[in-house]
């Protein structure tokens, strides 16, 4: 029999919407699942997704790309490609699984409310392939590093991140539960897949699958190059949704959807992806600087996806530039200084070849993180370890729930941004994160950070022990450099060719 | 007497930290217990120098005897320990 070409059925077949009889148009679509933007059901019919795709076409693209991915996987299994590789690269892989892995199954999740509750029947249709993809990429991405489980504690978790209060997975939760578990359908299709998959992730894995090839780790390049690819497709889904609430006069709207959630995709990339690419990512496998790839793959292609829809670049977009090139060098030197409390080895990245890198990269760069850095080097090189560790947490911030920091050194500027709100002083990382609460207080005001709950005596006993006991971080999976502090030999060698001259 | 959490900005370092002081404590006191989680650890001691407290956002700081309990602080408050030059 013959088959019809896709676009002689397409339409017709993804036209479901119909009039409901036994029930209301509230009850089949409750506005707190579908959203309530106060627009007629025949407004969302006009809703045309770029991309369009068949379930068939789906299955069959899929089976070939997972089955691609898989058998590159099962090729190298034995290469030890993980055992030989930079202690550095370890750890973006470990990043990488414990922050994504299960977020992924979440936003299956997420993409099932758009699917069963969007009032665009083309949006069902895409979002019941990304509902799928999610699911895949859940399954990939905890397959993927299972079998490094057994050589690497740490690899657990893949697994075991989400279920956690490790205060980088509480930040992590607090974003995605923000933007995506807890919004209605089309506030979901703009502020996940517009937002933040247009904005962000697809980059994240472009770039990573760039250096995770560089690094010579291809079963790492295939598999996240394969989701990449479904996360385009999938990231499409918000546009229409956009075009529809701006042309019906819902701009407003739609524009502080995207403000709040670009906002918070950032912060989670300066503490995610920026240390990965600056300092964990060998220096001769780096292809980029993180700003010079935000610069390049982020800001540009996000400033003409706004634009092009309509939309104004967020109200902070000179803020944000700026902070290109700071915020992710404090994450990293907060997540290296507490690195105990993270569940992988963060890599100090700060050999005096790699500081001529940051500097060429980041001009000023030693004057200020590298005042900081210079009094960790001494340490680690005299051993006076006790000093290159914290005894205290650091301020976190009650929207990103990540550290409260600025730039050190010659030109301190570090700054709270805090808020008086029914009897709690709230304390912000930037005028953003503040915005972004003020713009929904109730929504937030109850939300405890790791130190509203250690100050409320729910991290027991009050030190290093309680918050690892607290943040379910066993034995063995505990940070530490990744090295285990050999690049201080440099320095070492340093010192004694000067005593010497 | 009572335990007193204040958020400590640190001149020089990257980061705010959480720090317990005593409501007895004086502003001396309370640089001191601020400075036992920067100084040595991401910024060089200034011998000599004498460390002030101010609320953040102020030009003036506190005296250097007054209590915690006797500043207005609130619980968590960040306040800001500047580095201040022997005077000759």
């Amino acid at each position: 029999m013959a088959l019809l070409n896709r676009m002689d059925w397409y339409d017709i077949a993804r036209t479901t919407n119909w009039s409901a009889k036994y029930v209301t148009e509230d009850e089949l679509f409750p506005t707190k699942l579908a959203g309530d933007f106060g627009l007629p059901q025949d407004a969302w019919e006009k809703y045309d997704e770029p991309y369009k795709q068949t379930y068939p076409e789906y299955v069959k693209v899929q089976r070939d790309k997972d089955a691609g991915a898989y058998s590159v996987k099962a090729a190298l299994e034995r290469s030890r490609i993980f055992e030989n590789s930079d202690p550095g690269w370890k750890s973006v892989m470990k990043a990488h699984y414990g922050a994504i892995a299960r977020g992924e199954y979440a936003a299956a999740s997420a993409e099932a409310r758009m699917m069963r509750f969007s009032k665009a029947p083309g949006m069902r249709n895409m979002s019941t392939l990304g509902c799928l993809d999610e699911v895949r990429h859940a399954q990939m991405q905890l397959y993927f590093p299972h079998e490094h489980v057994s050589k690497d504690r740490q690899m657990d978790w893949a697994f075991k991140a989400y279920d956690t209060n490790e205060w980088a997975m509480i930040a992590a939760r607090h974003f995605f539960d923000d933007i995506m578990m807890t919004r209605d359908a089309i506030s979901v299709s703009i502020m996940l897949t517009f937002s933040f998959e247009t904005g962000f992730t697809n980059m994240q894995f472009l770039g990573l699958a760039a250096d995770a090839a560089e690094s010579g780790d291809h079963t790492f390049a295939n598999l996240i190059s394969s989701i990449q690819t479904d996360e385009s497709r999938h990231a499409q889904i918000g546009g229409p949704a956009l075009k529809i609430l701006i042309a019906n006069g819902k701009k407003a709207e739609a524009q502080k959807r995207v403000d709040i959630a670009v906002w918070g995709a950032w912060k989670l990339f300066s503490v995610l992806t920026g240390p990965i690419m600056d300092y964990y990512t060998p220096l001769e496998h780096r292809k980029q600087s993180f700003k010079e790839f935000m610069e390049e793959w982020i800001v540009a292609q996000f400033e003409r996806a706004l634009t092009d829809m309509g939309l104004d670049l967020p109200w902070y977009w000179e803020t944000f530039l700026e902070d290109l090139g700071n915020t992710h060098h404090g994450m990293h030197m907060g997540s290296y200084f507490w690195r105990p409390t993270v569940w992988w080895n963060p890599a100090a990245g700060v050999t005096p070849d790699e500081r001529d890198w940051l500097e060429q990269k980041y001009p000023g760069w030693n004057d200020t993180w590298g005042q900081c850095w210079d009094v960790i080097i001494d340490n680690v090189v005299d051993g006076n370890m006790a000093m290159a560790y914290p005894e205290t947490l650091p301020m976190v911030c009650n929207m990103c729930q990540l550290p409260i920091l600025g730039t050190p050194g010659k030109k301190w500027n570090v700054k709270d941004y805090p808020l008086e709100y029914n009897g709690r002083l709230y304390h912000f990382g930037s005028e953003v994160d503040r915005w972004v609460f003020e713009q929904e207080p109730e929504r937030y005001a109850g939300h405890l950070s790791i130190v509203d709950r250690f100050l409320a005596g729910m991290i027991q006993p009050m030190d290093l022990s309680g918050a690892l006991k607290y943040m379910d971080i066993a034995p063995g999976e505990s940070g530490d450099d990744a090295h285990n502090y050999a690049w201080a030999e440099v320095y070492r060698a340093l010192r004694a060719t000067k005593k010497a001259g | 007497m009572a335990l007193f959490p204040v958020s400590s900005n640190f001149e020089g370092d990257f980061v705010l930290q959480l720090v317990a002081v005593d409501t007895e404590d004086t502003m001396d006191q309370v640089a001191a217990a601020a400075a036992v989680h920067s100084v040595g650890r991401r910024v060089r001691a200034r011998p000599g120098s004498i460390m002030r407290v101010r609320r953040q956002g102020e030009e003036d700081f506190f005296p250097r005897t007054l209590k915690v309990s006797e500043s207005g602080l609130k619980p968590t408050e960040t306040i800001e320990i500047v580095w201040e030059a022997p005077k000759h």
